[in-house]
Formats: C-alpha cells, sequence, structure tokens
C-alpha cells in the first residue's frame, strides 16, 4: 500500500535535511508504530507523507498503491486516503467542525466518484461516528478545535478519521495529552476502524499506546532514518533500555552510519 | 511677482457652482451655509494628519458635475437589490434623488415617518434637527452635502414606538456619460423609548466614476434604540466619503455596522456622540477590498458622560495592491466615569502589496474608566490552510473557509437574514476573485 523509498526531506527553501533516507513499507491491514527521541524526524516523516508544503522531497520516492505522491498536493493525497491525525492539532476560530467534515466528506467522495451526501443524511452519518470515540454532539457546532483541551484534540482527530474512513492513517502521538480513561476510548475507536483494507501507522513516545492497539512492526527512528524495525518486543525493550542502550548497540555491531 | 498661494478647495474639483434648487427655506438655510463652509475650508492634503495615508487622487484628478449634466442612464429593474423583509418599507434613491415610483412604504405603525425630506420640510422634527446633528470641524465633505443636498430620506419613530420591519433606504447609481456628484442625506428622529432598524445601502448599478458624499444624522432620544447597518456596495470606480453621526440621550442605544466592499476610494467618518449618562453603542465594521481600493475608517467614539458602553470591533481583509487605513479616536470627558469602552481592528493581509495603517488613539481625561483597544496585522495561517487542506479540502476552498470565518462574526450581527445572505455571498465572491 505504501512504499517509501531512501526518502530524503529538507524544509523548504533551506539547505536543513531533515529525513536522511527513510525506507519503510506498510501493507494493507498492517499496524506499525515509529518510535523515537524528540527530534528524530517522526513528525515531518508524516507531514513529508501527507504533503506539507513547508518540506521539499529531495531524494528517494514515495509510492501509495504503486503511485508516485511526491508531487501532488496534500488534498489530492487526501483524496486517495490518506490522513494525518495531528501532533498538534490546528484551531480554526469561525469554522465548525461540521462544516470542515461536510466539505471533506463530500469532496472526497466527488474525487472518488461516490455519492455525496446532503446535509440530512451527513447528519445521521456523523452521529453515529460520534459514537466510536464516545463523542458528545456540541463538538460538532463548535469551532475546529478552538478552545478544547488537548484531550479533546486529540480525540477531535480521531473522530475525524472515523467520518473520512482513510485508507492509510498516520497517528502523531494521539496518545499524548490523553488520560487512561480517553486512551483506552480512543484506542477502542481506532480499533474499530482498523481492518484488512487500511492501515495505520501511530507515532509515540509510549508503550502503553501499543498495549491498547497492538502493532504487527515496531520501528525506531534516530536521526532521520528508520534505524531498526521489528515486532512488538522492540517496544518492550525501548521502554526497558532506552534509545541509548539501542543506539550503542547498534554501533557495536557496526550497524549505525 | 508675489501671489498669495490658495489652497484648492472642494469646489476646485466641480464644474460650475453649486447652487440649491430646495423649495424649503429650512433646507436652503443649510445649503447657505453649507457654501459659506465650503467656500473658506481647503481641501485636505496628506498634509493633514487625518488624511495622510490617504491618496485622493481619485477626487483630485477628475471634475464632478451636477447629476442634470452628466446624462445619466435611466434606471431598469432593481428588484433584485429588495430586501424581501422591507418589501413594503423602502426608499429609493437613484444618483441621489428620490425616487417615489420605485419606494413602498406601507402598513407602518401609527404616525411613523419613512419618507422623503422635501416632502416633510415643514415637520418639526425635520426643522429642528436636520443639520443641526452634524458636527466635523475643517471638513469639506460635510459642508459640501449641506451645500449641495435638496431632498434626503426622513425616518421619525414615535414614543415607544417599535418598527418591526426593517427600514431599507437604497441608494443606487446609475451609468451616466460623466462623473457626476450625489449628495445622499439621512435624517433619523428616535423619540423616548422607540426602536428600528435600519439597512442604508449604497450600491452602484453600473462600473462607473461618480462622488457620492452621503451625510446620516440620527438623533436618539432616550431609551430610544436603533440597529444601523450600512452596506457600501458602491462602483469600482467611484469615491464615497461618508459622514454618518448619531447623538445620544440617556440609556439611548446605537449599533452601527459599516460593510465596505465597492468603491474606488472609501473614507468612513462614523462618530457617535454621548448627550446624557448611560448609554450603549456600537461602530462596528467589516472591508472587504482588493485590486487599487482604499478604505479609510476614522471614527470617533465620544464619551462625555458617565455610564458608557462602547464597542468596536473593525475588521479587514485586504488583497492585491488595497489599502486599508484605520483610525480609532476613543475620547472620554472628564466626568465621564465608569466607561466601558472596547475597541479591536483585526486585519488580514492576503498579498503582499496590501497596505494596512492602524492607529488606535485613545484621549482619556477620566481616572475611572475601562478602556481597552488592540489591533493586529495578521496573514492566513499555513497551517490553518494545510489542516484544512489535509482533509481534503482544496486550497482554494481553505482559503477561503478561512476568509469567510474571518468576516462571518461581523456578518452574523446584521439581524436581517436577506442581509446575512447577501453578505455571505459578497465574501465568497471576494474570496474567489482571490483565485489567480
Ligand atoms: N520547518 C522547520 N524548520 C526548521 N527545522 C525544522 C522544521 N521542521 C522540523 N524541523 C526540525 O527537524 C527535526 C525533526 O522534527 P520533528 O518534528 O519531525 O521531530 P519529532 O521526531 O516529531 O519530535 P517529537 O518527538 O518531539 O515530536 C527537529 O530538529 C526540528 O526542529
Ligand atoms: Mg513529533
Amino acid at each position: 500500500m505504501l512504499e517509501i523509498k531512501n526518502l530524503h526531506a529538507s524544509v523548504e527553501g533551506e539547505d536543513i535535511e531533515i529525513l536522511k533516507g527513510v525506507n519503510l513499507k506498510v501493507n494493507a491491514g498492517e499496524i506499525h508504530a515509529i518510535m523515537g527521541p524528540n527530534g528524530s524526524g517522526k513528525s515531518t516523516l508524516a507531514k513529508v507523507v501527507s504533503g506539507h508544503p513547508e518540506y521539499e522531497v529531495t531524494e528517494g520516492e514515495i509510492l501509495f498503491n504503486g503511485e508516485g505522491i511526491t508531487e501532488l498536493d496534500a488534498d489530492e493525497r487526501a483524496h486517495m486516503g490518506l490522513f494525518l491525525a495531528f501532533q498538534y492539532p490546528v484551531e480554526v476560530p469561525g469554522i465548525t467542525n461540521k462544516t470542515l467534515l461536510r466539505e471533506a466528506y463530500n469532496t472526497i467522495a466527488r474525487a472518488n466518484d461516490r455519492e455525496e451526501l446532503d446535509p440530512l443524511e451527513f447528519e445521521d452519518y456523523i452521529t453515529e461516528k460520534l459514537d466510536v470515540i464516545e463523542m458528545k454532539d456540541q463538538f460538532l457546532s463548535r469551532s475546529i478545535n478552538t478552545g478544547f483541551s488537548g484531550g479533546e484534540k486529540k480525540k477531535n482527530e480521531i473522530f475525524q478519521m472515523a467520518v473520512l474512513n482513510p485508507v492509510l492513517s498516520f497517528l502523531d502521538e494521539t496518545d499524548s495529552g490523553l488520560d487512561i480513561d480517553a486512551l483506552k476510548v480512543v484506542s477502542e475507536g481506532v480499533n474499530k476502524i482498523a481492518n484488512d483494507k487500511n492501515a495505520i501507522v501511530m507515532i509515540t513516545h509510549y508503550q502503553r499506546l501499543l498495549n491498547y492497539i497492538k502493532p504487527d512492526h515496531v520501528h525506531v527512528m534516530m536521526g532521520g532514518k528508520l534505524i531498526k524495525s521489528g515486532g512488538f518486543e522492540l517496544a518492550e525493550e525501548l521502554e526497558a533500555n532506552g534509545y541509548d542502550a539501542l543506539e550503542k548497540e547498534l554501533v557495536l555491531n557496526g550497524e549505525a552510519q | 511677482m508675489s501671489e498669495v498661494i490658495q489652497r484648492d478647495t472642494m469646489l476646485s474639483y466641480i464644474t460650475g457652482s453649486v447652487e440649491s434648487s430646495a423649495e424649503s427655506v429650512a433646507i436652503r438655510a443649510i445649503n447657505e451655509r453649507g457654501r459659506e463652509d465650503l467656500e473658506k475650508t481647503p481641501f485636505p492634503t496628506r498634509k493633514d494628519e487625518d488624511w495622510r495615508f490617504v491618496d485622493l487622487k481619485s477626487i483630485t484628478k477628475s471634475q464632478f458635475c451636477k447629476l442634470e449634466e452628466a446624462n445619466a442612464a435611466a434606471v431598469g429593474d432593481i428588484s433584485e437589490h429588495y430586501l424581501p423583509e422591507a418589501m413594503n418599507c423602502r426608499l429609493v434613491f437613484v444618483n441621489g434623488v428620490y425616487n417615489e415610483e420605485l419606494s413602498s412604504v406601507e402598513d407602518l405603525p401609527n404616525n411613523v415617518i419613512v419618507g422623503n425630506l422635501a416632502a416633510n420640510a415643514d415637520n418639526n422634527s425635520v426643522k429642528e434637527h436636520l443639520g443641526t446633528i452634524t458636527n466635523y470641524d475643517d471638513d469639506v465633505f460635510a459642508p459640501f452635502n449641506d451645500a449641495a443636498f435638496t431632498d434626503g430620506a426622513f425616518i421619525y419613530v414615535p414614543e415607544e414606538t417599535v418598527v418591526r420591519t426593517p427600514i431599507h433606504i437604497l441608494n443606487v447609481f446609475t451609468d451616466a456619460e460623466k462623473a457626476f456628484y450625489a449628495t445622499p442625506r439621512l435624517l433619523y428622529v428616535g423619540e423616548m423609548f422607540s426602536k428600528s432598524t435600519i439597512i442604508e445601502e449604497h450600491i452602484g448599478l453600473a462600473d462607473n466614476q461618480y462622488l457620492n458624499v452621503p451625510v446620516t444624522e440620527f438623533k436618539m432620544f432616550t431609551g430610544s434604540n436603533v440597529h444601523h447597518a450600512r452596506i457600501q456596495r458602491d462602483s469600482k470606480k467611484a469615491s464615497h466619503v461618508s459622514r454618518p453621526i448619531a447623538i445620544l440621550d440617556k440609556n439611548a442605544e446605537y449599533h452601527s455596522y459599516t460593510i465596505c466592499l465597492g468603491a474606488k476610494l472609501f473614507r468612513n467618518d462614523p462618530r457617535v456622540i454621548q448627550n446624557a449618562e448611560e448609554v450603549n453603542f456600537t461602530v462596528d465594521g467589516l472591508v472587504l477590498i482588493d485590486g487599487d481600493q482604499i478604505a479609510d475608517t476614522h471614527s470617533i467614539m465620544d464619551h462625555r458622560f458617565a455610564h458608557a458602553g462602547s464597542h468596536q470591533l473593525h475588521k479587514v481583509v485586504v488583497n492585491d495592491s488595497a489599502h486599508s487605513v484605520f483610525n480609532g479616536k476613543i475620547f472620554v470627558a472628564k466626568d465621564a466615569q465608569k466607561i466601558d469602552s472596547f475597541q479591536e481592528n483585526r486585519n488580514l493581509l492576503l498579498s503582499e502589496n496590501g497596505k494596512v495603517n492602524t492607529k488606535p488613539q485613545l484621549e482619556i481625561f477620566a481616572d475611572d474608566v475601562l478602556c481597552s483597544h488592540g489591533a493586529t496585522i495578521g496573514q492566513l495561517q499555513d497551517e490553518e490552510v494545510f489542516y484544512l487542506q489535509s482533509r481534503g479540502l482544496t486550497e482554494q476552498k481553505s482559503r477561503e473557509l478561512l476568509v469567510y470565518a474571518f468576516a462571518l462574526e461581523s456578518v452574523e450581527s446584521m439581524e436581517v437574514e436577506s442581509v446575512e445572505k447577501l453578505l455571505l455571498n459578497e465574501v465568497i465572491e471576494y474570496t474567489n476573485r482571490d483565485e489567480k
């Protein structure tokens, strides 16, 4: 589904390389986790895949269902089924959640020759989706993320994911800011959305999320690269020993640069 | 050879003389006063503090004639501009001239007057208040209107009377062979505890050059209440210089909302003057300009007595090489304690060549007052655009929604549904023009 090959990316117009050769393959039905220290490039990877104009791909490629997407705008990628749950969801005063989601849902539907929903049909449709993560309907008529608590913002991202029903989702630190109850609810929601036709890449610092959403693959990102991949046990190892131990081990084995 | 250098007056840009043909003695007296003021007041230049940022070329590079000499087109069907809520409460002025045929005033509460000034020149309220409220020192535009007007709109709401239908004052301007001037006039007298909603519109039906210099006077008696929306959609070649002023007695409320969409040059000097204790007023504005439009608001909120609540939210969107100027004066006199005044000017710059000058000006001589003011100039946030785009919205749609959201608050104050709809469409049209 997604294939990232030797991806290098810099800040647009500047000589700051952040991604330095990322390789990643995600198949339908899989759940991946990316862990790594602050500033290692996790969010940048997610943003570059979603088409953030702040970054420029200088080398390598991103294939989505076999098609190169690095030249596409963010909305075109969203139409193909890409979704990013932001680490820092943006507040947009004056535009309600519902307005955004209806516009987004119908734009994506149009792009894929699917039927659009009229306001009444859409009302029914999102009301149903509110249940996925136990969100109160008052959030629909509030301005996007404006005045939301940290946890509410994260929940809202997953709600949007439920409504837009993407093929491939990057969840960037969706767990941070959620208390334990909210984490359970959100995780259950994500598990309900996950199926054998879509895929999820979670970015997190904590194993606790992975206890609720079991990843098939865990990757460690350091210095703009995925330096190690493995199964769930890799997350446990990181939780127990930290990144420094991993880095030393890699150096000893001559695997680091 | 030394000659006294004489500065130009307003009359330098007018062909022929400004002579009154008004029948009413009262109006002619005001005309006379206006002419005297005009002759002795120099036309402003950039050296005048209040005109520092404005390019007045679109007036000074032209000559404006009387309507009669302009060979103006007859008005066609303008029913698309009628407000459904005000079908029977509408005064129409074509190029500044009252048009009885297109106007429609029916079923108003007893003794309410919605009519033209000339026909009501003998009314006591007209005699008493017309021309007495305007108060602009060293000004050439209010005197120009004073000198040239022969008619206008007159609204009178008697004591304890509520007019539930919005009152629509529709000024339309037709195409013409020559650039002409128009001097629309509006006198509003609200007796004690009266209430009404006024929608004052200026619409350029064609793309011609004209000079629109309206004066509106609001006399608000004790406990009276007015919601005054002003929508300026003049031709993109027109110059519009407005002098709207309101004077408030005890417990009066005057809420004004000025929407600027049209005109090449728009200069608006709203003034609200407190005439007794305990009043409430609003001087909001929404400006959406692009191309080479100039919109300049110089407002005064004049607190002269204790206990006033006043509010000013001035929102501006600038595109292309348009230029917005805002100077919001808040005066609080020495004994005017317990004033709660709020002013905010928010500017959204959509282009690199757009220009914004903003200057709050507080002159406060009382000590127990709460006055806050702020001004921001920002661009559309890239993060906001990306956020919406990442959800599937096109970049154009994302920008459109963000501008829409910015303007929405001001539009929602209109209180008349069809006007809100009309303005929302204008906002959408404005953001679509952004498409390059
Ligand atoms: N627009 C930018 N301009 C300059 N530097 C940037 C820009 N965007 C990201 N960076 C830098 O790139 C590096 C990677 O940032 P990124 O946000 O991807 O890290 P992260 O792995 O998500 O970290 P965290 O765990 O703290 O979220 C950081 O050093 C960051 O400061
Ligand atoms: Mg991050």
